[in-house]
């Protein structure tokens, strides 16, 4: 009986240990990958005369990766506004009563200004009156929140930043 | 991230108290809402909120305290005041201070000036007692946070 020889496994010619790249292998990568991998970032002013609520609203838009302008009274934003120093704001969300100028009156304001008007503006207020609501909201507020407001308040927010 | 345990250590934070026929704690579940933000970009960011509180609010009171004088019976006046105050209560879970502000309210709708100064009073003394307490609580949080490290064992 002839012992079977094991036949020795056939050595291709070719089989590169190394693949050296061919013209056709090169990949491209793509431009626009980069670019989509970048956050917007949206920016909101926040106005607000108490202190402790401008620290929180800020805090929770910061938690949530936006871009925030914190002022104290109407009378200041509709100046920094006008002055063009804030040229890139995507939303406003102002207290309802403050001293001086009402956060009502800043969204007529901002409403009646043709340069301002697209600003979605969000009105917050610690009373829950419903007349002041359905006023700011036919006065062309994009939402009326309760304070004190919370994290869940803003993510609702965040489909309507322009 | 503070152990939870911590949140409401034996210095009574929550503790119950018979005032006004019900139990009241001195902080609301809105502190636990400021508490939750903190995070590494803002580790303090509680204890900055309640800075920030003290400082409103005792320019507030100080403010309300000189109306009540310089314009006697100007309810609408003095309630104005008190909303702005109970804004930043509000805001930071003050719920004992949040149930006066209630009862001043209505005495300024009956015309009662004796309510009124006797309602302003409480939140005054609800405030002292607040802050003695916070400033323990922050106190007491610190201490532990060194603390836990120092006793963690070396290997």
């Amino acid at each position: 009986m002839a012992a079977a020889a094991p036949s020795p496994a056939p050595v291709p010619s070719s089989s590169p240990k190394v693949a050296s790249p061919k013209a056709g292998d090169r990949k491209v990568v793509p431009v626009t990958v980069a670019e989509e991998v970048v956050l917007e970032e949206k920016h909101v002013l926040a106005v607000d005369d108490s202190s402790v609520d401008r620290a929180i609203i800020a805090k929770i838009l910061r938690s949530s990766k936006y871009r925030v302008t914190t002022v104290e009274s109407a009378t200041r934003a509709l100046e920094l506004l006008g002055l063009g120093l804030l040229p890139d704001v995507n939303m406003i969300i102002t207290d309802y009563w403050m001293p001086g100028m009402t956060g009502y009156e800043l969204l007529k304001r901002v409403k009646e200004s043709s340069k301002l008007k697209e600003i979605p503006v969000v009105i917050m207020s610690s009373e829950n009156v419903p007349n002041r609501i359905s006023r700011c909201l036919e006065e062309g507020a994009e939402d009326f929140l309760l304070k004190p407001v919370r994290p869940s308040d803003v993510s609702r927010l965040c489909n309507r930043i322009r | 991230m503070q152990d939870a345990n911590l949140r409401y250590p034996e210095i009574g934070i929550s503790e119950v108290s018979l005032t006004f026929g019900g139990k009241i704690g001195y902080l609301d579940e809105q502190f636990c809402q400021v508490e939750d933000l903190q995070d590494e970009a803002s580790p303090n960011f509680a204890e900055e909120v309640v800075t920030l509180f003290f400082k409103d609010s005792a320019r507030l009171m100080s403010n309300i305290e000189l109306a009540l004088e310089k314009y006697p019976k100007d309810f609408n006046r003095w309630d104005a005041y008190m909303q702005q105050l109970k804004g930043s209560c509000s805001s930071i879970g003050a719920s004992r201070m949040k149930c006066e502000f209630m009862s001043f309210r209505d005495y300024c709708g009956q015309g009662n000036v004796e309510g009124c100064m006797r309602s302003f009073q409480k939140v005054k003394r609800e405030h002292t007692v607040l802050r003695q307490k916070l400033e323990t609580y922050f106190q007491l949080l610190r201490q532990a946070g060194p603390a836990g490290a120092a006793t963690r064992p070396v290997m």
